[in-house]
């Protein structure tokens, strides 16, 4: 490209507007700085539409899910009403401004892999994860039962590719049986219980099952939450929200911290010591306050939770976090200050919710200040031990 | 996103980028100078040229799309309305919005600097 000065680097291209997301460019441009780490992604997703699910579907429930597919919307978001209609109310905010998410097809993911960047992605449910709130449990678990059967058929085998079952808190019985179907499968990594809209909140004795089995099969519960589907369950009444700008910033961290709360308060750290627990896509800047709210109540309140042998605090402390959606923090500091704050060093783990619209782009957590030691042990080393990465190569 | 230096590396030199027939109305560049990366857009014959960078999460400005917006203010009398078709640059990475002419964050106090981009003897120069 002619120029009038030689000694700067000038390269001029000519460039298309995007009208989809842009992805993993910035990965690129740190090079070397991050090919020292092992960087595990925390947070992945793949198309997993209904129309995925149906050949996975067992019994009558395929045969009606097909019957539904027949009707004009074809799993596609976007070109029916009526499969909007959970997003009506809200057609004004996000979903007018490009760039739309997408949902990550298989090669797109291998193709992220084969940058060679990213170690190991971590597959969570993308379309499931309202199944927690369905009026019928029975379909969720058939929903489950499908989704699980296809992704490991379809993602099992692939080199750093690793997954989470997802399950029907609704039905536990249901859930422990596809537990004990995939428990010792070599790339499931976690048992993924859907956290919004649970009700009773996950801490109660009804889900226990869910959680023995997981601690058998040294599994560890992952709670994912979801924007913004229709119910009516505390702590995210949707329908008080006019925008989804108010639904998604409240639904993900208050949800968080009400199903944090029900498992600590509940004894569940009691009763089963050595099953990890980790909240995805919930942000951080909560977890200091539900941790020190509790240990403040906890001591006027405590003979309500005879079976706590700790302050709230100390088995919050060892649940494990991953980073997405980053805060926006102001300063370069504040996110090694607010870690310290919750003493997540060792619990917070990297996760860029990839392919979603919100996904953080890895520009937007190496741009923090924070130790070297910090900074590699959050982009991999974590959850490495967290999801048994060693073990389940 | 307040202390992320945006546009540091700027020199204030005459830079020539492209042949004018290469860069006609409705088309944009992304270009590098040194580490520095900024947007050029021909909108309806004029150039603008803006940092290249959102500083959110840095996704290159270049491949954002140019639309419209709606605001709401006293001078729409509270009622919202569609404002600055064409004009506005929406963020490929978080759909961050900038005004390209002036790169005023729309909803933020924040501004991305502009840069002077004209066409000379059939060449479209940046000073940069």
């Amino acid at each position: 490209m002619p120029s009038e000065i030689d000694d700067l680097d000038i390269k001029a291209t000519k460039v298309d507007a995007a009208f989809t997301p842009v992805q993993d460019q910035d990965l690129d441009q740190y090079g070397e700085a991050l090919a020292q780490y092992t960087i595990v992604d925390t947070d992945v997703h793949v198309d997993d539409t209904l129309m995925r699910m149906v050949d996975y579907m067992e019994g009558h429930y395929q045969k009606r899910l097909q019957a539904a597919l027949q009707a004009d919307f074809r799993g596609e978001p976007g070109n029916s009403l009526r499969n909007m209609i959970a997003h009506v109310n809200w057609l004004g905010s996000s979903y007018d401004k490009p760039p739309r998410a997408k949902l990550a097809t298989k090669t797109e993911l291998l193709e992220r892999m084969q940058l060679g960047i990213i170690n190991y992605s971590i597959l969570f449910p993308s379309e499931l994860l309202p199944i927690a709130y369905l009026p019928d449990p029975k379909w969720a678990a058939a929903l489950a039962t499908a989704y699980n059967a296809f992704m490991v058929d379809e993602y099992g085998n692939l080199p750093g590719v690793k997954i989470a079952l997802v399950v029907s808190p609704n039905l536990p019985d249901h859930a422990v049986e596809q537990i004990a179907k995939y428990g010792n499968h070599k790339d499931v990594v976690a048992v993924c219980v859907p956290d919004v809209g649970v009700n009773p909140p996950i801490g109660d004795r009804k889900y226990w099952p869910i959680f023995e089995a997981a601690d058998h099969y040294h599994l560890p519960i992952a709670l994912h939450g979801i924007e913004a589907l229709v119910h009516d369950n505390y702590p995210l009444r949707v329908s008080h929200f006019p925008t989804l700008m108010q639904v998604h910033s409240m639904g993900f961290p208050f949800t968080g911290m009400l199903q944090v709360m029900s498992v600590v308060c509940e004894g569940v750290p009691v009763r089963f010591p050595k099953l990890k627990f980790c909240v995805v896509e919930a942000g951080l800047t909560w977890i200091p306050f539900i941790m020190y709210r509790l240990d403040t109540a906890y001591r006027q309140y405590r003979t309500e939770l005879p079976a706590l042998e700790q302050k709230p605090s100390d088995y919050i402390r060892e649940w494990y976090w991953g980073t997405h959606e980053l805060e926006a923090l102001p300063k370069r500091g504040d996110l090694r200050k607010l870690i310290e704050l919750y003493q997540g060093e060792d619990t917070t783990m990297w996760a860029s919710d990839w392919p979603h619209l919100e996904r953080d782009l890895i520009a937007g957590f190496m741009r923090y200040d924070m130790s070297e030691a910090m900074r590699r042990k959050i982009l991999g080393e974590n959850a490495v031990r967290f999801f048994n990465l060693e073990q389940r190569k | 996103m307040t202390d992320q230096p945006l546009a540091d590396q700027a020199t204030g030199r005459k830079l020539v980028i492209a042949a004018a027939a290469d860069l006609p109305p409705g088309t944009r560049m992304e270009v590098r100078v040194g580490n520095n990366l900024i947007a050029v857009f021909n909108i309806a014959g004029t150039y603008y040229a803006i940092y290249g960078r959102c500083p959110h999460q840095f996704a290159p400005l270049s491949r954002g799309r140019l639309q419209g917006t709606v605001i709401c203010n006293a001078q729409t009398n509270w009622e919202t309305e569609w404002a600055h078709e064409g004009e506005v640059l929406v963020c490929p990475g978080h759909a961050m919005e900038f005004l390209v002419k002036t790169g005023q964050a729309i909803g933020y106090n924040l501004k991305l600097r502009t840069y002077p981009v004209y066409e000379e003897d059939g060449q479209v120069v940046l000073i940069a």
